[in-house]
């Protein structure tokens, strides 16, 4: 769904300027019951070529390692899957479940992801598996994925154009960024005006649990559904295209230690953060503490 | 001699994964089981979270309906935390939910539902090529302007909430944004768009002139009056309905229910029934009794559900223990079998109209039984009811953007409460319970398990099943009329959450 979010191009002449042939999907393909076994017959024969594969939703092993709780006719999904992946030039992980098990990964339906389980290479294919691209399966993270990456992803799929990677899959592109970068309540973090309860105005990075500044994202350089994203209308980043989403403890609440965040935004030191944020604090402008910035 | 013979026949463009197994006789069906696919096991992952995680979780249940699972999720904490969120929040709520159901609505009718008139299937109908040129999967041209003009009305939950789908703005005390005028503004121009062309496009006429549509000899008026409503989607979906003998079809067990919705906010110039809903609550019986609706008497049957447990259990009491038994025994589905005093009730648009006592949809009941036409015709124009409701909210908040939009509410340290509203689908109900902080039981029983469950413990069918019995397949490997009766209801096993997912359909291009 959030594919059809895409505004330029739209999804429809997206395939058409791709010159991309969809040949299935779930929600809107129309074939009969028995042309879509012939198709699939025909692509696992090699009798179709299979240029890109995309992978939604988590790969359900469980029960023990059966798959039986996600099933087509009987077999279990993943076995279909991972045959897919075989005949497929490009492997796409739509989303942080099909990328890295998300929700799923959890023991009662044991699921993985295509190439990964969380942050542990592996997951369905295993971590040797490539494309018959040669390229590694593209985790396209995010609950849902932003659909600028997708649609970015299969135009450059579709041109031949090799996409640079980061150390999960993730192609730089759309996640070479912090979901913090672009966040209108920027300034607010900078000097440490916080939210302490909703519906105000100020960052929600030291209270409300917001993952921003961990994150890798694209939601605050390329809007979602060309409007916002929701750190800016007062709702925390749960960090979704993070391998590890979603957290086992609680949302919408900071964790800290004497007052500052556990978890600190990528790549800073502790030391030097608690400094920062103490002289930041005592810079702030009134404009800032009084709220008047309208963000 | 007749023939019999059980065919599988899965089922997609429905949200998520369904196999149908019918039994036919001469290629009529006498007996049918609908089995979800997949289990997700959402409910069990919740158990042990923090008391707000609902709000982040639930709404990951469904690409097409989040924004609804997130209402029914913070409207449970409302309950828990003893609030009434203000009025702006009601509005602000209400409007985005509203948004998404006429996403889902228009959605599920062009691009899952009418596709199966493109297919070879109804080739020698005399509509069939045009049915082609409008809705052939991805590329007709009524599919690409539903596209297009649905993702324009869903900036509108962006604007407001941050994103679509799956944000989390709504929380017990209200909602996290405070728009201000020009946003407001912003979503009162695409909600003026998307009404023109819903009128233009959709029905063909104004809202007002099908509003005056009452009784089945008014439709069939309308549908003679001009070209602009033989030609609009409505009436194309109609005049191919026809044409094609499906009037009378698919019909269920005529038992209705609707949870009711849209909180109406006290000094609102929107008027509801005799409840504060501008949808109204009640069961609608066979026999035509309306009843009002009492949580209480819903409970979930596990006989014939890859379950563990006996009897019907109320969600407060509800257990998700899954127990894969294989597809040879009693149990053949991963969804479980919720009934409403013991019956099994189809829920949906078409339930909230007879609920409500509109009387179009009653005299349509009358002549042609609670078919698959009427069905789909509810879910087709269901925005005419809520686009005037949506206008006064957005006026009222844009004249009344000074009043809270929020109410504080202390961290929630126990208690129960249920979120039970109308999805796109129908009633959905969360009921949660929180201790010491943290949830100890999170039950969900989605409009998808009430039509398409599967037999309860006294071996009575679920709605979908019921409504496949008599009906004629003309070819047993393209069952297109099948994929009529189940795309009737609009079926969203991603959301049966014991069940099944769209997320998980392993491939596409």
């Amino acid at each position: 769904m959030s594919l059809l979010n895409a505004a330029a191009p739209e999804v429809g002449d997206l395939f058409r300027q791709l010159d991309i042939e969809l040949l299935w999907h779930p929600s809107l393909s129309n074939d009969s019951p028995a042309a879509h076994d012939a198709l699939l017959e025909a692509i696992l024969a090699g009798d179709v070529a299979l240029d890109i594969l995309v992978v939604e939703g988590t790969i359900v092993r469980g029960p023990a390692n059966t798959g039986m709780f996600d099933t087509r006719r009987g077999r279990p999904k993943k076995d279909l899957a991972a045959a897919l992946a075989r005949q497929a030039n490009h492997v796409v992980a739509a989303g942080t479940c099909a990328a890295f098990g998300g929700i799923g990964t959890n023991d009662t339906l044991q699921g993985c992801g295509l190439q990964f389980t969380g942050k542990t290479p592996g997951g369905l294919l295993g971590a040797e598996f490539r494309s018959r691209s040669g390229g590694p399966v593209i985790n396209l993270a995010g609950c849902p994925c932003h659909e600028q990456a997708m649609t970015g992803t299969l135009s450059a799929l579709a041109g031949g154009q090799a996409l640079a990677l980061d150390e999960f899959n993730r192609p730089l592109d759309w996640y070479g960024m912090t979901v913090h970068q672009g966040c209108t309540r920027n300034e607010y973090h900078e000097y440490r005006v916080e939210e302490t309860d909703f519906a105000q105005r100020g960052c929600l990075f030291f209270f409300k649990g917001c993952h921003g500044p961990l994150a890798d994202g694209p939601c605050n350089k390329v809007l979602w559904n060309g409007r916002s994203s929701k750190p800016r209308a007062g709702v925390p980043c749960f960090g979704c295209t993070d391998p590890d989403f979603p957290q086992s403890f609680p949302f919408f609440v900071t964790r800290d230690i004497e007052g500052v965040p556990i978890s600190l935004p990528k790549g800073v030191s502790r030391a030097h953060y608690m400094v920062y944020k103490g002289m930041a604090a005592a810079a702030a402008p009134n404009r800032l503490k009084q709220r008047e910035t309208k963000i | 001699m007749t023939r019999r013979i059980i065919r599988d026949l899965p089922l997609n463009r429905v949200e998520g994964d369904l196999e149908i197994r019918v039994e036919l006789e001469d290629n009529r069906v006498v007996d049918a089981w609908s089995s979800g696919t997949m289990f997700r096991g959402f409910e069990n992952l919740m158990v042990g979270r923090g008391a707000l995680d609902g709000l982040v979780i639930t709404p990951r249940i469904c690409g097409i309906c989040s924004t609804t699972h997130l209402m029914a999720a913070a409207c449970a904490l409302d309950q828990i935390a003893g609030v009434r969120p203000p009025g702006n929040a009601l509005r602000l709520r209400n409007l985005t939910l509203m948004v998404e159901n006429c996403q889902s609505d228009l959605r599920q009718s062009v691009l899952m539902y009418m596709p199966d008139f493109a297919t070879p299937a109804h080739a020698a109908h005399p509509l069939h090529a045009a049915a082609v040129k409008r809705y052939a999967p991805l590329a007709g041209e009524r599919c690409i302007d539903v596209v297009r003009e649905t993702r324009k009305l869903l900036e509108i939950i962006a604007i407001l909430g941050g994103q679509w789908p799956h944000s989390s703005f709504m929380v017990p005390g209200g909602v996290t944004y405070i728009p201000n005028l020009a946003e407001l503004n912003q979503c009162r121009g695409l909600l003026q768009h998307f009404r023109r062309w819903y009128e233009q496009q959709v029905l063909g006429c104004s809202l007002e002139r099908w509003q005056a549509v009452r009784s089945v000899s008014d439709l069939d008026a309308w549908l003679e009056e001009n070209d602009a409503q033989r030609d609009s989607d409505v009436g194309f979906f109609l005049r191919f309905s026809r044409g094609a003998g499906l009037i009378g079809q698919g019909r269920g067990h005529g038992h209705f229910l609707s949870y009711g919705s849209l909180d109406i906010p006290s000094g609102s110039a929107v008027t509801g029934g005799e409840d504060r809903y501008l949808v109204p609550a009640g069961f609608r019986t066979a026999d035509g009794r309306i009843e009002p609706f009492d949580q209480s008497r819903v409970a979930e049957h596990v006989a014939s559900s890859w379950y563990e447990g006996v009897g019907g259990r109320h969600p407060f009491d509800g257990e998700t223990v899954p127990l894969a038994t294989g597809a040879d025994g009693k149990k053949y589905s991963w969804s479980k079998a919720p009934r409403y005093a013991g019956l099994p009730a189809e829920t949906g648009p078409l339930a909230e109209r007879v609920v409500g006592g509109d009387a179009l949809f009653g005299d349509l009941l009358r002549c042609y039984g609670p078919d698959l036409v009427s069905r789909q015709l509810a879910r087709l124009v269901r925005p005419a009811t809520l686009l005037p409701a949506m206008e006064t909210w957005l006026d009222e908040l844009l004249a009344q953007r000074d009043q809270p939009f929020y109410e504080t509410v202390p961290p929630l340290q126990q208690g129960r409460g249920f979120g039970l509203i109308e999805a796109a689908r129908g009633a959905l109900g969360h009921w949660v319970e929180i201790r010491d902080g943290k949830i100890a039981r999170y039950q969900i029983v989605t409009p998808t398990a009430w039509n398409g469950s599967p037999r309860d413990d006294a071996g009575v069918r679920g709605p979908w099943e019921e409504a496949l019995i008599g009906l004629h397949v003309a070819d047993i490997d393209n069952p297109v009329e099948a994929g009529h009766v189940v795309r009737s209801f609009d079926p969203c096993l991603v959301c049966t959450v014991h069940v099944v997912g769209a997320d998980t359909t392993p491939l596409r291009c």
